[in-house]
């Protein structure tokens, strides 16, 4: 362990020159060789009258040499030589330190010519401006901790600056791999739920899983080392994974089959399946049908539809005598069918119905039609519905949204109906929560800086614009943010960067920061972050622990997912998830010779009911089997003309 | 540019009555120098002859450098008798065994104040610290005299402080010590086992002729036979010339040193030795000293060093 320096021993000395002098903002120091200060140490400069906070942003040495040709000399061109040289020249190590806070803030005048000290605990709550959301009435979030000279230092976000309602929202940035995006978004979630103070209200989080398993098992614990627990230890916090986490995912095409690798049946008491009809879908019709194509009238029409025909009972005499009632897909086919059908009866001037031309019709029907197609698993045709717990999210609570296999458009109306409702909710204040965290990873995926309009994008822009007076606060990852729409950065109050790319540090939004920041940023530790927030004057490098929960690769290894199982042992899983027990070998003998959608409709609606006996409930639903009709066997007819001599002939 | 401390003295002593003035002379950090002719005695072979020292090798022990400087200025008249404010510092800087990083040991500065008693008593209480050295009677009554008189008292004061610190240092450490200059300057160094005097100056030759020629043309790494210059008889030292850099296409003098140590038989069992440590020594280069072929990277440590702590 190495030795604790000394922080009442000054460890360099301000210098400023007329070429480079000191300023309010920043100022030059030099210090021993030894001394334990780098980029993004935090420094203290101390005068009888005023004190400055600053951190290390750039860093300097040269020797006498006046050219490096009198060094080749020296060695007589050998480099071995050079370092045999008997004495060392003499060097400078010069630091460039930009200023975190001075005390008293005025008047604000140039650093002053004096000590630099290494900051200590107190010096860094100072230096971010902490003291003003620590101690009582703390809004404090830990973030990590501070490590440089020999501290660990505690880190604080602002909740009212992270989760508004002074600001809100997060971003981090890093390559892929190495910059433990996730992991960091898994720790913040974790510290907000345990930090977040109750007379702020509650807080859940809905996180969309877009890839692989990796938050397939958020509420798995992980095994943590010493250091991470010491971490935890300093921070203030404990390490336990998520107690509360529902995980939603679509079915596969085939309906029964849960389309995510979290499928190990150890973890099927909190696993459901995200299962959505007609009626969810149309509202956000528009997130599914290509812009270019849908028009005003083609607009209109569907308006027409969400407002008049579906979820209700139209009538119109001229289609036919009863009325539709229009709930699932295959309903809304049979309602278009008799459309065509009264069209073609009328002939010339039937090209009309209802104002709407036959071919804007015959477009939304196709667009519409294509949505079960495209979606099959998520939107099911039978107008069964297992949606989130709308008006019902606890605190403290997790839905996982496994969206991971989903088709790309499929996923953006997971985005746009999850994320809209959450707005809907949360304006009428009846979700159950005060503050929900929306966490999206590939941000850049979703709302690209370039390309055409999207409407997940205006959801996107929406939420990071207005979703702070909401309580709605989207958590974001990205490998490159500047390929994420600016307005959604800019509203982002804290930035979080782990290991970066050297072409994404070299986009002009990086600008601002020195090029040893961006060295030590292009080669930054798994586990360190650079942090800006709206209290620090300066990004801040930080450590952090390794979230308690397993990883997506170690919830794999742990809890392989199972194979697709056959139609009835899938059918039996759900019971059995249901409550219901029950063997495969019953189920096999229920459901066979029965339509499948007839099968998948019973469990839907058991699982809609929740009844207390689900087997019964189940049969119930499921009815009697119909003996199939045997068909009359064939008529005896005049057999064909065989000719033989036709080589064609069958 | 004058410093602070010699501008407000210089306001002072407009205030009374004084004439204040700015004026550094020519090498006024230097010492002055006459070309001249010593002829020495050789002490080693029948006739001065070269021989070849080997590669330089670093000393394996502690070494340490000293070195002195001096600075001073005319800051006034008392009608045409002028006052010369000087200061004088000497260190040695060690680099012990292991690092080599060299350190501050002894350290030393003085201020004089160099005029006619008179002047002195005028501007008495502006002069603070510095020590009131008056001119004799027999150089008072020309301007330029007096300051020739000041500059041969500042050139004692450095001596004197030089071998303070040199005292000082050999009360605490018996390390082998570089002196830059000749080691006449104290009578304690003449006698000193482990002391080198490295002396850059050949204004004082200390042979004629052929043995001139030797001298002079002594090839890199080389030195050449020890002699015992004649100038140094109330204390004898033993004398070498070392050829630091190559001195063909540069000047004659051009990494030419002559060394001194005591005179005492084993400094002729170990002329090549110390000489193969001082050949070590031209590296790292001096630069941009422009005596950096002469100047040994202690020394020239030492030198920035009192210059970046000199006291104006």
């Amino acid at each position: 362990m190495t030795a604790q320096p000394d922080r009442s021993v000054a460890v360099g000395r301000v210098v400023a020159t007329e070429l480079k002098p000191s300023t309010p903002h920043q100022f030059h120091f030099w210090s021993d060789q030894d001394a334990p200060i780098g980029i993004g140490t935090i420094v203290r400069v101390e005068t009888d009258t005023r004190r400055v906070f600053a951190v290390v942003t750039d860093a300097f040495a040269y020797s006498d040499l006046q050219t490096p040709i009198h060094d080749v000399i020296g060695a007589e061109g050998d480099p071995v030589l050079a370092e045999r040289h008997p004495t060392a020249r003499a060097e400078i190590r010069l630091f460039l330190a930009s200023v975190l806070r001075q005390v008293p803030e005025e008047p604000l005048q140039p650093v002053p010519l004096s000590s630099v000290f290494l900051a200590g605990d107190e010096d860094v709550v100072a230096a971010l401006r902490m003291d003003t959301y620590t101690g009582e009435n703390s809004t404090a979030v830990p973030v990590g901790v501070y490590s440089a000279g020999g501290l660990d230092a505690p880190v604080y976000l602002d909740a009212d600056f992270l989760l508004g309602p002074e600001a809100a929202h997060l971003g981090i940035t890093g390559v892929s791999g190495l910059a433990t995006k996730t992991s960091a978004i898994e720790f913040m979630l974790s510290s907000i739920f345990q930090t977040f103070p109750e007379k702020k209200g509650s807080v859940a989080a809905v996180c969309f899983n877009v890839k692989g398993p990796d938050l397939c098992f958020l509420d798995q614990p992980a095994e943590m080392t010493g250091e991470d627990e010491a971490l935890y230890a300093r921070l203030g916090l404990t390490a336990e994974p998520f107690r509360n986490v529902r995980h939603y995912a679509p079915f596969k095409p085939d309906g029964v089959n849960l389309n995510t690798l979290r499928t190990h049946p150890d973890l099927a008491h909190n696993t459901e399946p995200l299962v959505w009809g007609l009626r969810e879908v149309l509202d956000y019709a528009e997130v599914l049908l290509n812009r270019d194509d849908i028009d005003a009238k083609a607009d209109a029409f569907i308006d027409f539809l969400a407002e008049r025909v579906i979820g209700k009972e139209y009538l119109d005499p001229t289609l036919r005598d009863a009325p539709f009632r229009v709930q699932t897909f295959a309903d809304l086919e049979e309602f278009f069918r008799a459309i065509f059908d009264f069209m073609e009866a009328m002939g010339r001037g039937g090209e009309v119905w209802k104002t709407h031309h036959v071919a804007t019709i015959r477009k939304v029907r196709n667009r519409l039609g294509n949505i079960s197609t495209r979606s099959k698993g998520l939107v099911i045709d039978d107008g069964s519905v297992n949606d989130l717990p709308w008006g019902r999210f606890e605190d403290r609570g997790v839905l996982v949204i496994d969206v991971a296999a989903l088709d790309p458009l499929a996923q953006d109306l997971v985005f746009a109906r999850v994320v809209s409702k959450l707005r809907e909710h949360l304006e009428r204040r009846d979700l159950g929560v005060d503050h929900v965290v929306v966490f999206v990873d590939e941000l850049n995926k979703y709302a690209p800086s370039d390309g055409p309009e999207s409407y997940v994008r205006k959801m996107l822009l929406d939420l990071s614009e207005r979703g702070r007076y909401l309580g709605l606060v989207l958590f974001s990852a990205q490998q490159f943010r500047s390929q994420v729409h600016r307005r959604v950065v800019g509203n982002a109050g804290t930035a979080l960067f782990g290991r970066m790319d050297m072409d994404e540090l070299a986009t002009p939004g990086y600008g601002t920061l020195s090029p040893a920041v961006k060295s030590k940023l292009a080669t930054l530790p798994k586990g360190e972050l650079m942090v800006r927030h709206p209290h620090f004057t300066q990004p801040i490098f930080v450590r952090f622990p390794r979230p308690c929960v397993l990883t997506g690769r170690e919830g794999v290894e742990r809890y392989p997912p199972v194979p697709d199982l056959a139609f009835p042992a899938a059918i039996g899983r759900q019971l059995r998830q249901l409550g219901a027990s029950v063997l495969d070998d019953d189920v096999a003998e229920r459901v066979e010779g029965r339509r499948e959608d007839d099968v998948r409709q019973a469990v839907h609606a058991t699982r809609r009911a929740r009844p207390e006996d689900p087997w019964a409930f189940f049969l119930a639903c499921l009815g009697r089997t119909v003996a199939p009709e045997v068909a009359p066997p064939p008529r005896v007819t005049i057999p064909s003309v065989m000719r033989h001599d036709d080589p064609y002939a069958p | 540019m004058p410093s602070e401390s010699t501008v407000r003295l210089r306001r002072a002593l407009a205030n009374r009555g004084l004439t204040p003035a700015t004026w550094i002379a020519e090498a006024s950090e230097g010492r002055a120098d006459e070309a001249t002719v010593r002829p020495a005695r050789l002490v080693e072979d029948d006739r001065l002859r070269t021989h070849s020292v080997g590669a330089g090798v670093p000393c394996p022990e502690p070494l340490a450098f000293l070195d002195g400087i001096q600075r001073y200025e005319i800051t006034g008249y008392l009608d045409s008798a002028p006052l010369i404010v000087a200061t004088v510092a000497a260190a040695v800087r060690e680099r012990p065994g292991p690092s080599r990083r060299p350190r501050m040991v002894v350290r030393a500065e003085r201020r004089l104040a160099i005029a006619q008693a008179e002047v002195l008593d005028v501007c008495d209480a502006d002069l603070g610290d510095a020590q009131r050295v008056p001119l004799p009677e027999d150089v008072v009554g020309h301007p330029v005299r007096e300051v020739q008189a000041a500059r041969r008292e500042v050139e004692r004061a450095r001596a004197q402080v030089e071998r303070d610190v040199g005292a000082r240092f050999r009360d605490r450490s018996d390390a082998w010590l570089i002196i830059d200059g000749a080691l006449s300057e104290g009578i304690d160094w003449v006698t000193d086992p482990r002391m080198i005097g490295i002396v850059k100056s050949h204004s004082t030759l200390p042979f004629e002729g052929e043995d001139q020629v030797t001298y002079l043309q002594v090839p890199f790494g080389h030195r050449s036979s020890i002699f015992a210059p004649e100038t140094r008889s109330l204390a004898p030292v033993y004398s070498w010339a070392l050829r630091l850099w190559p001195w063909e296409g540069e000047d004659l003098f051009h990494g030419l040193i002559r060394v001194e140590t005591r005179a005492a038989d084993d400094t002729l069992g170990r002329v090549d030795l110390l000489s193969r440590w001082l050949l070590a020594e031209r590296a790292p280069l001096s630069t941009p000293d422009s005596r950096w072929d002469r100047l040994l990277y202690g020394i020239h440590d030492v030198e920035v060093y009192l210059r970046t702590r000199m006291v104006h």
